[in-house]
């Protein structure tokens, strides 16, 4: 209750925060936040060493020893090297990457062309999305990386596993990514296109210069999603021999009988997905704050 | 020599006609307005005109060609029949200037510089040379429509579509577009403008056409239509729109 | 792989008595009577009144037959029917399960007493399990298909040219990498099958596998329709003292039991029979040094 028989207007601390809040606003609230992540870090990690299995669990996943001998290698006692592996995986995914983005664009495009000319293209580009998002990822490498050997076409069939691997994460995700811009291509309103058009801008013209480009920006982040999804992937080609970084691991973790290596491959994908991710992100905000800001 | 000639244009969506024996002639450097309730016809008439749509019978023509030819090619047609919508429709992942210069460069195909020193002296025009490098979304309603206007003159068409280009807009920024466009009737453009301004289309129109349910049911002088009207259902229509 | 450390004395004398190496695993209990193993041993089992065996599926031959350890037949199969007549538990009582090889040397409790598997004693997966002692002394070979290079071709220098492949958690892979070190890395499969199917498929020029298994490829498995073998054995290389272990959950007190079992087996020449009987037809296999 105030007293405004002073006369000097209603109290101004009606308008404050309540007291516990204003502990959580300004550099104050900085603190708070760094001190309850730590907290429920804590109370996490805490979990992982009061259990019954943990220190078990510390030996076989966590030992520092074995995570360092899994990612060097260890020549003399016939252990790959998960770092190396990993340059495997880095150059499957960069290499399917590119192709995905080539080829799932046309399929796409394929896919919402109206011209009776495309007509059968438009019909294998439907059925090739069908198919080849319905077949597990797994078996599709299955099928290239021990089918196409077993055709003896010459080359197409003394390829490596990992192009064969290759070759199968880009026909299952230009699949997934033709879908992906296709939704891209739908969410343009139709004045775009009738603009573009009513200016004398071919179908061509106006898809590459006015839908493709705004269909593109809208699904950079589901795009970067399926990304990071096919980067994991590719340790699947590991089924075709391939040496990749989990294979690597699963040899250490088959020979030494400790599962550290995986914690090894694991962080090593982290390290490389992560990055992703946040650049991502990065060109969202950028591209919408140079809209929105107007610079040249 | 007609600019623009509709003739006897039927269309139907389904079975619902929306144009029924739609004939109009357009000479060059007069303007013609065309009014009437929403939904009577007048986007769709603009764009049959421009072969957005295609129509069920009639026939259109430019220049008294008739561009029911088989061998006309629609792309070449839009590029002489310029269209501005009531939504702008501007490319927003274009700046103001990539705007104005899409249509030169790649359905004209002409040299960058060049198309860009004509494209800067019209935004000058319109006063927002300063605004080229600017992305649509930083601009105001009216000078987003202006640009719009604009990138349609780029093209240097025989002939400019208006639809319905002020309703979209805060009714502040209507003026501005009006003053766009008488300047650009004083200067001698040829336009074919569908509108709920009758002020405006007293003013600047050489033609008035009054069309309902798809049928032109009166035309004439501004002064004609709007003083006189001889029809029952255009003196109701303009009663309605006071 | 590390070589496996011997207790030299104990691999001498049994060298010398059965002609199979032994070892004694570090850390291994002090061998019980097998008279009071008899009783001991039930308070021991994973499921009361059972000796819970795993192996993997499949379970290949020789060391199995027809993929069904419970029938007896194949050495791995009748070694364990042995141990469990030697520690008093009857045929009957004997039941089998299915362990993946990955799996087995998971942390946590196992869903078995013992997993026979093919599976070399080492001492760094000594550290995450317990072994028995040697059940069987391995020696690796090289299978390769008809008509390869690789039959005619190898000596050490050429041996390192050849693409191998093999399937992963093999001491056969591990003896490519630390003995053959060749110069292509080996391509690695999850299952033999798919290394089979690499090496029919010209994938892989060889495999590298223990001597049993790969006699029984190359004579029975890589066949065309009317049997004809298709695969052939190009030799096995000198022993590196490796052996195979019965897989226990680290620290399992039944492996003394079982070790004496074992000892037992190996003295009244059990282990002998069923080598020969099981394994025995492959003897002519020549000599190749990696």
């Amino acid at each position: 209750m105030t007293d405004s028989s002073e006369g000097t207007g209603p109290d101004p601390a009606r308008l404050y925060l309540p007291r516990r809040k204003v502990a959580f606003a300004g550099r104050r609230g900085t603190a708070v936040s760094a001190i309850s992540s730590v907290a429920v870090i804590a109370l996490l990690v805490s979990v992982f060493f009061w259990a019954p299995g943990g220190a078990n669990v510390r030996a076989t996943f966590f030992s520092f020893h074995d995570m360092w001998v899994a990612f060097r290698g260890d020549p003399s006692k016939g252990l790959l090297s998960v770092g190396s592996g990993l340059i495997t995986n880095i150059w499957m995914f960069l290499l399917s990457e590119v192709l995905v983005l080539a080829i799932g664009l046309l399929i796409a495009v394929a896919r919402v062309s109206r011209s009776p000319v495309l007509a059968p293209f438009r019909v294998l580009a439907t059925l090739y999305t069908d198919v080849f998002r319905g077949i597990p990822i797994l078996l599709v490498v299955y099928i290239i990386g021990f089918g196409l050997p077993a055709l003896s076409l010459g080359a197409i069939s003394s390829q490596s596993p990992a192009v064969y691997g290759v070759t199968a994460l880009t026909i299952s995700y230009s699949a997934y990514v033709a879908e992906v811009y296709r939704a891209g291509i739908n969410s343009v309103p139709h004045g775009q296109i009738l603009a573009a058009r009513s200016l004398g801008l071919t179908y061509a013209a106006t898809m590459r210069r006015v839908v493709l480009p705004q269909a593109v920006r809208t699904v950079i982040p589901p795009l970067l999603n399926d990304f990071i999804s096919m980067q994991k992937d590719t340790a699947l080609v590991s089924t075709l021999g391939a040496i990749e970084a989990t294979r690597a691991a699963q040899i250490y973790s088959s020979t030494v009988f400790n599962f550290s290596s995986y914690v090894v491959a694991a962080l090593l994908f982290l390290v490389l997905t992560v990055p992703l991710t946040r650049y991502t992100d990065h060109l969202i905000a950028r591209d919408r704050s140079r809209r929105l800001a107007g610079a040249s | 020599m007609s600019v623009l000639e509709l003739r006897h244009v039927e269309k139907r969506f389904g079975e619902h006609p929306v144009l029924r024996d739609v004939s109009l002639t357009l000479e060059a450097h007069r303007v013609a307005c065309l009014i009437g309730a929403s939904g009577s016809g007048k986007s769709t008439l603009l764009r049959c005109a421009n072969l957005l749509e295609s129509i069920d019978a009639g026939d259109v023509l430019l220049h008294g060609q008739s561009l029911g030819d088989p061998r006309v090619d629609p792309n070449l047609v839009r590029r002489e029949i310029a269209m501005v919508f009531q939504s702008f429709n501007l490319f927003p992942h274009l700046s103001v200037l990539d705007n104005v210069l899409l249509g030169p460069r790649y359905a004209l195909g002409r040299d960058r510089a060049e198309a860009e020193s004509e494209a800067r002296t019209l935004l000058a025009r319109i006063g927002l040379e300063s605004r080229a490098g600017d992305y649509p979304d930083r601009l105001s309603g009216g000078q987003q429509q202006r640009v719009a206007i604009v990138r349609s003159l780029a093209m240097r068409p025989s002939v400019l579509l208006l639809d319905e280009v002020t309703s979209a807009l805060d009714p502040t920024l209507v003026g501005e577009v009006l003053d766009l466009l008488r300047d650009l009737a004083t200067a001698g453009t040829t336009m074919l403008i569908a509108t709920h301004e009758m002020a405006f289309a007293r003013e600047v129109a050489s033609e008035v056409l009054f069309l309902e349910e798809g049928v032109i049911v009166e035309r004439g002088t501004p002064a004609q239509i709007f003083d006189d009207p001889q029809e029952p259902a255009t003196r109701a229509f303009l009663r309605r729109s006071e | 792989m590390r070589l496996t450390r011997l207790t030299l004395s104990a691999a001498l004398v049994g060298a010398a008595l059965t002609g199979v190496v032994a070892a004694t695993p570090s850390g291994a209990t002090s061998t019980p009577s097998l008279a009071s193993c008899k009783t001991s041993i039930q308070k021991q089992e994973h499921q009361k009144g059972y000796l819970t065996v795993a192996t993997d599926s499949p379970a290949y031959t020789p060391w199995f037959v027809n993929n069904k350890p419970s029938n007896g037949q194949g050495y791995e199969s009748a070694v364990a029917y042995a141990i469990a007549g030697a520690l008093g538990i009857s045929k009957s009582h004997v039941k089998w399960v299915v362990e993946p090889f990955d799996a087995s040397y998971a942390p946590g409790p196992k869903p078995f007493d013992f997993d026979i598997n093919e599976i070399s004693y080492t001492a760094d997966r000594a550290k995450a399990v317990s072994f028995s002692t040697s059940y069987y002394d391995v020696q690796q070979s090289i299978v390769a298909m008809k008509g390869s290079k690789i039959v005619t071709a190898h000596s050490p220098a050429q041996l390192r040219t050849y693409q191998y492949g093999d399937q992963i958690g093999t001491t056969g892979l591990a003896f490519i990498n630390s003995y053959i070190k060749p110069t292509k890395p080996a391509r690695v499969y999850n299952t033999l099958d798919e290394a089979v199917a690499a090496l029919q498929e010209h994938l892989i020029d060889a495999l590298v596998i223990d001597t049993p298994t790969g006699q029984y490829m190359a004579s029975a498995q890589i066949v065309d329709k009317k049997n004809k073998p298709l695969a052939v054995q190009v030799g096995q290389f000198p022993s590196v003292g490796e052996h195979y272990g019965l897989l226990f959950q680290k620290g399992n007190p039944m492996v003394g039991c079982v070790d004496a079992a074992i000892a037992q087996l190996r003295h009244n020449g059990t282990l002998g029979r069923l080598t020969k009987k099981w394994l025995g037809i492959y003897t002519s296999v020549p000599l190749i040094k990696p």
